[in-house]
C-alpha cells in the first residue's frame, strides 16, 4: 500500500495546504503593506524586530508590522506543515522509506531553529 | 508609496520569470534589492528567502494539482537541500558582504552559461526509456529509487542528487536563491528527470529549502519585514502568472533572454564585489 501517486489525493491535499498557507500569508503581508503605505512608512524605513509577545496587540491595533510578521511566520511555517502532512500520509500508508525521509527533514528544520536561537 | 509600488512591480517580474524557469526568483530579486534599492546584501538575502518561499508555495500548489511535480523525489532531495540550507544559514552571517556579492556574480555567470548550454533536444519532455545512464552504468534498483521514478522515466544518479542537493541548499542560504538553479539542471541532466517535471519538482522543493535557512535568518534578525512585504506580494502575483503560463511558453526562447539578463546582473554584482558599485 502506498500514499497516492502524482496527481492523486495526497498531492491534491498538499496542494490545498500550500495554497491556504501561501494565500493566507500573502493576504496578511498585503494588508501590512497597505497599512504601511497608509501610515506613510517606506519599505526602506527601519522596521521593528519580531516580538512574538506583541504580535496580537499589533494586529488588533492595526499596526503594519504585526500583519507583516504574522504573514512572514505563516509563509515560513507552510512548507513545514506540508512535510508534516506528507509524513502522516506516509505513516498511514506504511511507506517506511518516505516516512524516514519526511521525519529527517523535520529534524533538520528543528536543528535550524536551534542554530538560529543559539546565534541570535 | 512609490518605493512600495516599485518593489511590488519588481516582485511581479522576478516572480514570473522564477516560476517559468524553476529558479524561485531570488536570483534576480537579490540584485534588484541591493543594486536598485540599496538594501544591504544580507537583508536582501533574508527578504529574498521569504519571497522564494511564497513563490514556491504558489507555483508548487498548481504543479502538485496537475500531477507534474514528483512529490517523493522532491522530498528525498529536499532532505539534502535542507541540510545544506542549515549549513549555509549558519555560515552566511560569518561571511563578508563583498565576498557574498562575488559569489553571487559567479552563480549568475554559471546560471547564464547553463541556460545557453542546454541543448534543445535535452530540453524536451522526453522520458528516459531505460534504467541505464549515459555511461551504461546499471540503474539503481532499490525500492526507494523505484518509488522516486515517474511513470515514463526512471531516476538515476542518487549520490549526485544528494551531493548536489547539499550544495544547492548551502548556496540558497548564503545567496537567498531557491536552489532551482542547481537542482533543475541536476535533476534533468544527471538524474534523467524530464525538464518540465524537474522544474515543477524544484519549485516544490524550494519552499522547504528556503524555510530551513529563513528560520535561521529570522531568529538572528536577518529579515526586514517592511522590505519583505511589498516584494512578497509582487513575487506571489508573478509566480501565479508564471505557473499558468508555463505550459504555453517556449522555455527555450525564455532561457536565451534570461541568460542575457543574468550576464548583465553578474557584471553589476562583480562591480559591487570590487567595491565599485
Amino acid at each position: 500500500m502506498s500514499a497516492s501517486r502524482p496527481g492523486g489525493t495526497l498531492e491534491i491535499r498538499l496542494a490545498q495546504l500550500l495554497r491556504i498557507g501561501t494565500y493566507g500569508a500573502v493576504i496578511l503581508v498585503g494588508l501590512g503593506t497597505a497599512l504601511m503605505v497608509i501610515n506613510g512608512r517606506s519599505p526602506l524605513d527601519v522596521a521593528p524586530p519580531l516580538d512574538p509577545s506583541r504580535l496580537v496587540s499589533d494586529v488588533l491595533g492595526g499596526r503594519p508590522a504585526g500583519f507583516i510578521w504574522l504573514g512572514v511566520l505563516l509563509a515560513l511555517a507552510t512548507p513545514t506543515a506540508r512535510v508534516i502532512a506528507a509524513l502522516r500520509a506516509f505513516i498511514r500508508a506504511g511507506e517506511r522509506e518516505m516516512t524516514i525521509v519526511a521525519g529527517s527533514i523535520l529534524i533538520v528544520i528543528a536543528l535550524g531553529v536551534v542554530a538560529g536561537t543559539a546565534g541570535g | 508609496m512609490e518605493i512600495a509600488l516599485l518593489l511590488i512591480v519588481g516582485g511581479v517580474v522576478v516572480g514570473t520569470f522564477g516560476s517559468l524557469l524553476g529558479l524561485g526568483g531570488g536570483v534576480l530579486l537579490v540584485p534588484l534589492l541591493t543594486l536598485g534599492f540599496n538594501l544591504p546584501l544580507r537583508e536582501a538575502v533574508g527578504v529574498s528567502l521569504v519571497c522564494v518561499i511564497v513563490t514556491s508555495g504558489a507555483s508548487a500548489s498548481v504543479f502538485l494539482d496537475r500531477g507534474v511535480a514528483n512529490l517523493r523525489l522532491g522530498m528525498a532531495l529536499e532532505l539534502f537541500t535542507a541540510i545544506g540550507a542549515l549549513l549555509g544559514g549558519t555560515i552566511a552571517f560569518l561571511l563578508d558582504e563583498r565576498l557574498v556579492a562575488g559569489l553571487f556574480a559567479l552563480v549568475l555567470i554559471y546560471a547564464a552559461t547553463t541556460m545557453l548550454r542546454l541543448k534543445p533536444a535535452a530540453s524536451e519532455d522526453v522520458a528516459t526509456p531505460t534504467g541505464e545512464g549515459p555511461t551504461g552504468a546499471p540503474a539503481p534498483a532499490g525500492r526507494l529509487m523505484a518509488g522516486l521514478s515517474g511513470p515514463n522515466y526512471r531516476v538515476r544518479a542518487p549520490i549526485a542528487g544528494a551531493t548536489g542537493g547539499v550544495f544547492a541548499g548551502t548556496l540558497s542560504a548564503i545567496l537567498g536563491i531557491g536552489g532551482g538553479l542547481v537542482m533543475v539542471p541536476l535533476m534533468h541532466i544527471a538524474m534523467g528527470v524530464p525538464l518540465r517535471i524537474a522544474t515543477a519538482t524544484s519549485n516544490l522543493m524550494i519552499g522547504v529549502t528556503a524555510s530551513a535557512s529563513a528560520i535561521v535568518y529570522l531568529l538572528r534578525g536577518g529579515i526586514d519585514p517592511y522590505a519583505a512585504a511589498p516584494s512578497a506580494v509582487g513575487v506571489f502575483v508573478g509566480a501565479a502568472v508564471g505557473s499558468r503560463l508555463a505550459h504555453r511558453v517556449d522555455v527555450r526562447v525564455l532561457r536565451v533572454l534570461f541568460a542575457g539578463v543574468l550576464a548583465w546582473t553578474a557584471f553589476l554584482m562583480l562591480r559591487r564585489a570590487a567595491g565599485l558599485g
